[in-house]
């Protein structure tokens, strides 16, 4: 073991962190998502533009998963954070929707240039976050209620904007090339998705930010005894996700050529499945980046591979076949996680239940 | 004399390593006031927790009327007829008195139709009783602490309670609400309750008792009819052991003044006018009873609850502590008294425990350093001598000594000018006990101020250089170390000593 011939003094702890490492979370992760793709490669037949039948495991198609899960992929690399702190984010969905909007009126109706434009639609996108933060570290209201409230606020803002009826498209094709050409090999946008996850991942796991994070999802009340400043790392945890949801409106803009008020919507909700299917805990404390790129990726294939299946695309249910398998791959994951805690409750009661039956005596 | 309403005989239980209740005997008769005595930590509320069935006990025997009872639940205590009446009411503050009352009272099904007429009537018929003037409609989240203190009495009588344990009942009421109280304990012994009566107030004891018996270190050091008994006698019984543990004790003399408080006060917490100082190398002790106000005051210093009364000056520097960030950048550290919840993270490894209030210094460019963390905490583990699988072990999985050991060095490596401790040896075995008290002494050897707040009395008087004692929110006295603990209780119990 060449592990082992490194650290010969700490051999067996090395040897335990590979078994861990390969029942983590993570890796069973890793297998569903082989496992997908195998299944797709065999099982999966689709049409090219010239109408000729393709099978999945093509380049093209690989690019194409990629392509599409960058918006959702952004959200849910903004969510981690904040799941991890215990907290949650349900406006992010709009807040892409709205900072889309905005994006378009700045270019078009203020004749911004795209530079300028989508720099000021990241600090609006922040901005954003920070109303939630406010809210949220100021006030000490639950985020689950702040962002709900958000998330209609945003939406219903862009909606204003818009009437309703306004949408923003003859982006130039400069701009269009983020959203929709290749650059360096992957999909221009793929880019941008991978350095805002490895930006994440290091502030996450290498830096005293994340040690914050997770200090304050596992004990908020032990994260301020310890004198770390509890409210200004849950500010930052939502401003982040505000930019970050800014990010994948521009993404998300250049790659349809369309700016609409309903852009991104239910976008929260697949982002915060595939950072939960992740691994991340729900309550806090727990999670990683690798995960939720997984669980992303797992989701993505699980959607891409469905619409190419014979049967899916005889029945046309590409939709419905897709919200019925990610629910049931989500479910299936919670329950893999659970179970084992579970059965050993169920034992333990068992034990006891058994030790009290003698009953009282007068 | 008929068997006695209660009898517990040669009551056994330990927590772990600590024994709580070592072969208690205790009796009730019916229309009695029985009042119990004790330190804290001497087994009172363990005793309260056997008899309400809350925990089982590990020997020993209860009996009810004479008849022998095993496998006490709460329900079944309940059933039997015991009570109790704890200092927090658990009433649903969002239900109204009359449903309160029914939900602990009612057995009915859910599918029963709900006699409100009924309900009202029987609850007016038990506060009438007891001479509450409360309406049954009214929302319990509007009643005053004393008053759903009632509503739980009313509860214990509407029950048919032959047995009633009040726990500190009178802690929270005025002079006035006191008297009320008292007539209606007076009430119940008028109508055959046995009544088990919890108090650190030496004179209500007396207005009110007809026997009482002192609790120490989980045994029964007697029990006296209150006409044979006065309360210097009462007093000796609670302290009245021999110092039966050796503390470390200083060699040097302590330095200048560290720490100088003027008139501190807090409204929110209810400390006021608290003045003292704490010199390099001394170790200060806070004495006095629960809800004394020393834990609030520790709150004030870290910066948890801001002063808005008096002058706090560090090392000659007067300091507005708003925060504990502020506390910590100022050299006050502080381990918290609730170490599973305040003091260490159970989830996270050691080595991240320990370091969790160090980040700036360990991690200047905020990037983790995870060799020299590494090293600190082994450092750390070593140093205190932490019994532990390694510094990547998480804090649950070590003893309760040991995570103290945690908490202490997690502030150790800030370099604090002032180090205050709460309750450090709380649940911790008596090996470790002594291991922490060495560690506290060589630190003040080492030039550290500190500020020990202990109920345990030998503790605070064996360890302490000066004990301060606090009562009702403000230091009443301060006492020289190694003082006789029969002076220290009675500045504590607020008797004019």
């Amino acid at each position: 073991m060449s592990t082992a011939a490194h650290a010969p003094a700490s051999s067996n702890r090395y040897r335990r962190d590979w078994r861990a490492l390969l029942t983590r979370h993570e890796m069973l992760l890793l297998y569903v998502l082989i496992a997908e793709w195998l299944f797709f490669y065999f099982a999966g037949t689709s049409t090219n533009r010239r109408g000729i039948i393709v099978g999945f495991g093509t380049w093209d198609r690989q690019f194409d998963i990629l392509r599409h899960s960058c918006e959702i992929g952004l959200l849910a690399l903004a969510l981690t954070p904040v799941i991890i702190t215990a907290g949650i984010d349900l406006s992010v969905g709009s807040l892409l929707g709205l900072c889309a909007i905005l994006f378009g009126k700045l270019w078009h109706d203020a004749g911004l240039s795209i530079p300028v434009a989508i720099g000021l639609t990241l600090g609006i996108g922040a901005l954003a976050g920070a109303l939630n933060a406010i809210l949220i570290t100021a006030l000490r209201l639950p985020p689950l209620i702040v962002t709900l409230g958000t998330y209609s606020l945003f939406r219903g803002l862009a909606e204003a904007i818009t009437r309703g009826s306004i949408t923003y498209t003859d982006f130039p094709e400069a701009f269009l090339f983020i959203g929709q050409e290749r650059w360096l090999g992957l999909p221009t946008q793929a880019w941008v998705f991978l350095s805002v996850a490895l930006a994440i991942g290091l502030l996450v796991h290498r830096t005293t930010y994340g040690r914050a994070f997770r200090t304050i999802g596992l004990a908020p009340e032990g994260a301020r005894y310890a004198g770390l400043p509890v409210e200004r790392r849950l500010a930052l945890v939502y401003v982040l996700a505000g930019l970050i949801a800014a990010i994948a409106a521009i993404i998300y803009t250049a790659r349809l050529g369309q700016a609409k008020a309903d852009a991104g919507s239910g976008y929260e909700l697949f982002a915060i499945t595939a950072v939960v299917l992740g691994g991340t805990s729900i309550f806090g404390g727990k999670g990683t980046i690798p995960g939720t790129l997984l669980g992303v990726a797992a989701i993505a294939v699980l959607k891409n591979g469905l619409a190419c299946l014979p049967v899916v695309m005889r029945l046309n249910a590409a939709e419905e076949m897709s919200g019925l398998f990610t629910g049931a791959l989500l479910l299936a994951a919670l329950t893999a996680s659970v179970l084992p805690k579970i059965l050993s409750n169920l034992r333990s009661r068992r034990h006891t239940a058994t030790q009290s039956t003698s009953t009282l005596s007068p | 004399m008929s068997s006695p309403l209660l009898a517990l005989r040669q009551l056994v239980k330990n927590y772990g390593g600590v024994r709580a209740l070592r072969g208690v005997d205790f009796d009730l008769h019916a229309g009695e006031v029985h009042a119990l005595l004790g330190e804290n930590g001497a087994g009172k509320s363990t005793l309260i927790k056997i008899v309400t069935g809350a925990h089982a006990p590990d020997g020993g025997t209860i009996s009810l009327a004479g008849q022998p009872v095993a496998n006490l639940t709460p329900a079944s205590a309940r059933a039997l007829g015991i009570a109790c009446i704890y200092q927090q009411p658990a009433l649903f503050p969002d239900l109204t008195v009359a449903e309160n009352l029914a939900l602990r009272l009612d057995a009915t099904s859910a599918h029963a139709r709900v006699d409100w007429t009924a309900r009202r009537a029987r609850t007016t018929a038990l506060l009438d009783r007891i001479g509450a003037a409360i309406a049954p409609d009214t929302e319990v989240r509007a009643l005053s602490m004393p008053e759903q203190q009632l509503v739980e009495i009313a509860c214990a009588l509407g029950s048919g309670a032959r047995i009633v344990i009040m726990d500190e009942p009178t802690a929270s009421l005025t002079q006035k609400e006191q008297h009320l109280l008292y007539a209606v304990v007076r009430d119940l012994r008028k109508n055959g309750v046995g009544v088990i009566y919890i108090s650190h107030r030496l004179e209500e004891i007396f207005a009110l008792a007809d026997r009482v018996t002192v609790l120490r270190d989980g045994q029964s050091v007697g029990t006296h009819a209150v006409g044979d008994i006065n309360e210097a006698g009462l007093i000796r019984l609670m302290v009245g052991r021999e110092v039966a543990q050796i503390y470390p004790t200083a060699e040097s003399a302590p330095g200048a003044p560290v720490l100088s408080l003027r008139g501190v006060g807090c409204t929110a917490s209810g400390v006021h006018d608290v003045s003292f100082d704490v010199r390099a190398g001394e170790i200060f002790g806070l004495g006095g009873l629960v809800g004394a106000g020393r834990t609030e005051l520790a709150r004030i210093l870290f910066g948890l609850t801001p002063a808005d009364s008096g002058q706090i000056t560090l090392a000659g520097e007067t300091l507005h502590l708003r925060s504990p960030q502020d506390a910590v950048a100022h050299g006050i550290a502080y381990v918290p008294e609730d170490r599973r919840r305040h003091g260490v993270v159970l989830e996270l490894p050691i080595a991240q425990n320990i370091t969790m209030a160090v980040h700036r210094k360990l991690f200047p460019t905020t990037w983790l350093r995870f060799g020299a963390e590494r090293a600190l905490a082994l450092d750390y583990i070593r140093d205190l001598a932490v019994k532990c699988a390694g510094p990547d072990a998480p804090g649950g999985s070590l003893s309760g000594g040991n995570q103290q050991k945690i908490a202490l060095a997690r502030w150790l490596a800030t370099r604090p000018k002032l180090l205050i401790l709460d309750e450090p040896t709380q649940g911790v075995d008596i090996g470790a006990k002594s291991e922490i008290h060495k560690i506290i002494r060589r630190l003040a050897q080492e030039g550290l101020a500190v500020i020990l707040i202990s109920s345990d009395l030998p503790e605070v008087i064996g360890m302490s250089d000066r004990i301060g004692v606090m009562a009702h929110g403000t230091l009443r006295a301060i006492l020289p170390g190694g003082s006789d603990p029969h002076t220290v209780m009675a500045a504590a119990l607020g008797t004019a000593a």
